[in-house]
């Protein structure tokens, strides 16, 4: 393969999601939680996955893992490729083997993504005991190693805590140094900074980029927050009602939105070198899934929107620059940088 | 840790010291209201003033304050507190020491507890853990109708049925064709014999434990599919474990908080069914002596049973308390 | 994965809605959903109708039969069941008493006792759990004491003590004159569940937002305890009273069987069970047989109605 110019690693991906869509039968009926998801990351780099609260983001990470609860959750269509194997066509066993060994998640509350009756150190290390077969002094080795890894003061005293014993902080560094304990090649972290003060936030957003730039993972950054993704991200997938409304590298991402709704986000971002007007949101509520609107689901909420996106089927993604993707009937428009007024003039 | 304990133990003491004064005052109340029940040892033939008087002193109701309703009788409290600290909790009609009787009669209780623990736990871990792990589906429907039917069977209506309607005629062929010696003939024998203790309680034992059972197996559910759901189990299950791993050390070993908490509540219910099944069976222990006591009236072998059952289970709700904080670092931490 | 959990994850969070107090909203649509479910079950049908059956046997005893279950003639004792359309549909006991007649009337005690000790024992249970929990300090220290110290002595070893110190008191004739001493002894050691569920349901919810608001607004104590903190108590509690009615029905028959419960000439099933299990090897199986159906299958349409209510109250657990 001859180098090109461009700044992305031109390797293969390491983990790959197809058209993948997931569906839940709930008391209401079914509801499409994901639906014809693409992306893929690849060795180093750091792919962000933008939404807000239902937009489906952390199911779709949940699937590949093999972690949603089956029933109510199914997976319909799809596949995620894991160094070429389709880890939703394992058995159950396997799926969960192949992410194990190799893709490993970070999870949100760490609080409870933590068993409180087992100590940190058992928890570290208990896949290496459990699957690996090692020494109960290697394991307590490798545990202070991870916390040291993920800079816990006195890593050797704290592997025997528990984890109501550590700050949110510090439970959240454990989080991650469980994540990588199996030396993952991709690291999913899902709003790994959620439940954290800012300053926190911060720091460990911070470790995350560090490690992941030393292992040189494959790292999926789940959050509702565009904020964080400007600073680590390469690429950027942003999600609505359970599609990808927009799939763009982070700088043009930030640049000339190419969706709508990315455009709104952006816009909503409060910014420092901007004082004193009003900060813009974005009108109207989320959908709840289930009742999302018939049309581009956006419609209600959007500016842009014509007849054409109410009566419509749902938009296909338009390749508005190469390898840039936007669900948007006026994608070009927008991408342009032209306000809804200007197109309301030109009589559209 | 060690604070804690203290602080248990300590609770523990005062809430036995209450139980007894609780009883205390109600055996005074009934004493004060019902009459002297040291008229019961004459049974049917009047006694003379002197004779009553005599048996009154033996019995430690010769206060006055047994005959002014109302009065709680806290010298005869005090007087009681130290017999028990001395181990003398009272004699039956005969002149026998409840002690003595209550030595010889707990091994056999003993027997029928060990029994009907390992039923109780086995059964219970057991349906629970596959009725939670299956659930919504038939074998967690059959469980959870198997747990409604002990329910609607009271120990009582077991143990009648056992003993009247299929012991005597299982037991009635099996000694015919096996012999009266055979073990599977002593198994089935309708009521308790001394020279087989063992072979004799194990039936009414498993049956007691079943009828345990029933909340037991909803609970250890219960408790486990809060644990199923639990982040921290999906968490196990990112890393990559098998399935048998991770009920065992996440969804098993968490759930045993709740589950040992409810020990102590089963273990009452298990007292009370106790009475009930060496009643009926005539299973010479604790439960028996009570039961025989009631039927002859002997209040004293039965004030001094219960409360030696009293002792007993605040404890076991201690020994339950502790399991508790050892099961659970966020208690032995605090 | 539990169901609040599935919802989570198809919408993260579903939008607020108008109400300001959501227990008024919820408790009604859980009440709504939970009869929703439980009319569509056949077995919680089949088993309310069979308790209903015994309750209005309990009301209307002459409405079953008019014969006197205290009179009896010893030249007609242990006449096999006839069937129903001749004198003794069930037969007689050793006495020559009707068997039938003493079914029905024997329901009376056993339900009554069973109804008015739950029924007293929620009421106290609601009572000291909302106290104690609500103000906390030194109520919540004496009552929790109170509760510990109830709860270390068995109910049956209670009620048999109790019952056996009081024995032989008159408490006068009459349904009630007979169960009132089973009724007080066994209330004295029923309620503490209630409390201490009422209790933890109360300390749950006294801090959430729509109470410290309703504090705020100037409720008064005893406003915010019966209109905004109890409604969370009243399903547990709710789910819980079949299985305690079943649960009494039971004791009551074992202390019958003891003597010590429900006072002859009074006769309650238990005591027929007593009487009959002697008989049941003398040829008379039917004198313990057909109490001992009555008594199981009353029990096991409250064990089934309490089941069903408690799995309708939670679904978190379905």
């Amino acid at each position: 393969m001859s180098s090109t110019p461009t700044a992305r690693p031109a390797t293969e991906p390491l983990l790959q999601v197809e058209d993948l869509a997931v569906e839940f039968r709930t008391p209401a009926g079914v509801v499409r939680a994901v639906d014809g998801l693409s992306y893929s990351v690849s060795a180093g780099q750091t792919l962000a996955i933008v939404g807000e609260s239902g937009s489906g983001k952390s199911v779709s990470s949940l699937a590949v893992m093999g972690l949603l609860p089956r029933p109510p959750a199914r997976i319909v269509g799809g596949r995620a490729l894991f160094q070429g194997r389709d880890l939703l066509s394992l058995p159950p066993k396997e799926h969960r083997a192949v992410c194990g060994d190799h893709v490993a998640m970070v999870f949100q509350d760490a609080l409870a993504a933590l068993n409180p009756v087992h100590t940190v150190g058992w928890q570290l290390t208990e896949a290496l005991v459990a699957r690996h077969r090692i020494s109960r002094r290697d394991a307590r080795k490798r545990a202070v190693e991870l916390l040291d890894l993920v800079r816990v003061p006195h890593a050797k005293q704290r592997v025997k805590d528990y984890p109501h014993q550590f700050s949110g902080g510090m439970r959240q560094r454990v989080m991650i140094a469980i994540a990588l304990a199996m030396d993952p090649e991709v690291l999913i972290a899902d709003e790994p900074t959620t439940a954290l003060d800012v300053t926190v936030q911060a720091q460990i957003m911070r470790l995350l980029a560090e490690i992941q730039a030393e292992r040189q993972m494959g790292l999926v950054l789940i959050t509702h927050d565009l904020g964080v993704v400007a600073d680590v991200a390469d690429d950027v997938v942003v999600m609505y009602a359970g599609r990808a409304v927009e799939q763009a590298d982070v700088f043009s991402a930030y640049a000339s939105p190419a969706h709508p709704y990315t455009k709104a986000l952006l816009a909503s971002i409060p910014r420092l070198d901007q004082r004193g007007g009003t900060l813009d949101v974005i009108p109207g509520r989320p959908p709840v899934q289930g009742r999302i609107p018939a049309g581009c689901p956006f419609h209600p909420r959007c500016g842009y929107a014509q007849d054409v996106c109410r009566t419509d089927p749902r938009p296909e993604p338009v390749e508005v620059a190469p390898g840039r993707f936007s669900r948007c009937h006026f994608a070009g428009d927008v991408l342009a940088g032209r306000e809804p007024a200007e197109l309301l003039e030109e009589g559209l | 840790m060690g604070r804690y304990v203290v602080r248990r133990v300590l609770q523990g003491i005062l809430t036995l010291f209450l139980a007894v004064l609780l009883l205390h005052l109600l055996t005074t109340l009934a004493i004060q209201v019902n009459g002297n029940p040291a008229r019961a040892f004459f049974g049917d033939h009047l006694p003379s003033a002197a004779q009553l008087a005599a048996v009154e002193k033996r019995y430690g109701l010769d206060d006055p304050c047994f005959d002014q309703t109302g009065n709680p009788c806290v010298k005869p409290f005090v007087h009681r507190l130290g017999d028990y600290f001395r181990g003398d909790f009272g004699t039956d009609l005969h002149d026998r020491s409840v002690t003595d009787i209550v030595s010889t009669a707990a091994p056999n209780t003993l027997r029928l507890f060990l029994v009907v623990t390992v039923t109780w736990f086995v059964v219970g871990m057991l349906l629970g853990s596959v009725a939670a792990r299956y659930r919504g589906k038939v074998t967690d429907g059959g469980i959870r109708g198997l747990s409604i039917l002990i329910d609607a069977l009271p120990v009582f209506v077991i143990m009648l049925v056992w003993k009247y309607i299929v012991t005597v005629p299982v037991y009635t062929h099996l000694r015919d064709s096996l012999g009266s010696e055979s073990f599977w003939a002593i198994l089935f024998k309708p009521s308790f014999d001394r020279t087989h203790p063992w072979a004799t309680v194990i039936m009414p034992g498993v049956l007691l434990g079943l009828a345990g059972s029933a909340s037991f197996i909803r609970l250890v559910r219960a408790a486990q599919l809060e644990n199923y759901g639990a982040d921290h189990v999906r968490t196990a299950r990112a890393k990559g474990l098998a399935e048998r791993h991770v009920i065992i050390h996440h969804i098993v070993r968490n759930s045993a908080i709740p589950v040992v908490t409810a020990v102590g509540f089963v273990f009452t219910d298990a007292l009370g069914g106790a009475v009930v099944t060496e009643g009926v069976m005539n299973i010479y222990g604790m439960g028996g002596t009570l039961w025989r006591a009631v039927q002859t009236n002997d209040v004293g072998v039965i004030m001094g049973v219960v409360t030696l059952l009293t002792v007993l289970t605040v404890t076991v709700m201690l020994l339950v308390d502790l399991l508790y904080a050892a099961l659970d670092p966020r208690i032995r931490f605090d | 994965m539990t169901e609040p959990d599935v919802t989570a994850l198809v919408a993260e969070e579903t939008p607020p809605t108008g109400s300001a107090d959501p227990v008024e909203r919820g408790s009604r649509s859980i009440w709504a959903d939970a009869i929703h479910t439980l009319s569509r079950r056949p077995s919680v049908i089949l088993a309310a109708l069979v308790a209903l059956f015994f309750v209005f046997m309990v009301g209307f005893p002459h409405a079953f039969t008019r014969t006197d279950p205290q009179r009896c003639d010893i030249s007609q004792s242990k006449v096999h069941p006839q069937g129903f359309g001749h004198q003794h549909p069930f037969g007689t006991d050793v006495h020559g008493c009707d068997v039938y007649a003493q079914l029905v009337n024997g329901a009376r005690p056993s339900l009554l006792l069973a109804l008015l000790v739950v029924a007293v024992s929620v009421v106290i249970g609601l009572v000291l759990g909302l106290l104690s929990g609500y103000y906390v300090g030194w109520v919540d220290a004496v009552v929790s004491r109170v509760i510990e110290v109830f709860l270390v002595i068995p109910l049956l070893l209670a009620a048999l003590l109790v019952l056996s110190l009081f024995k032989g008191i008159d408490t006068g004739d009459g349904t009630f004159g007979s169960i009132v001493q089973p009724a007080i002894v066994l209330t004295a050691f029923a309620w503490m569940g209630y409390a201490r569920y009422v209790r933890a349901s109360v300390l749950e919810t006294k801090n959430l937002d729509y109470v410290t608001a309703a504090r705020v607004l100037g409720g008064s104590d005893l406003r915010i305890m019966v209109r905004h903190i109890l409604p969370n108590a009243i399903g547990t509690v709710t789910a819980l009273v079949p299985t305690a009615i079943a649960g009494i029905i039971s004791t009551e028959a074992v202390l019958a069987f003891l003597g010590v419960g429900v006072q002859p000439p009074a006769i309650s099933w238990g005591i027929m069970i007593s009487n009959g299990a002697p008989w049941f090897l003398g040829g008379a199986k039917y004198l313990l047989l057909i109490p001992l159906c009555c008594l199981v299958a009353t029990v096991l349409a409250f064990v089934i109605i309490g089941d069903n209510l408690r799995d309708a109250l939670d679904p978190k657990l379905r």
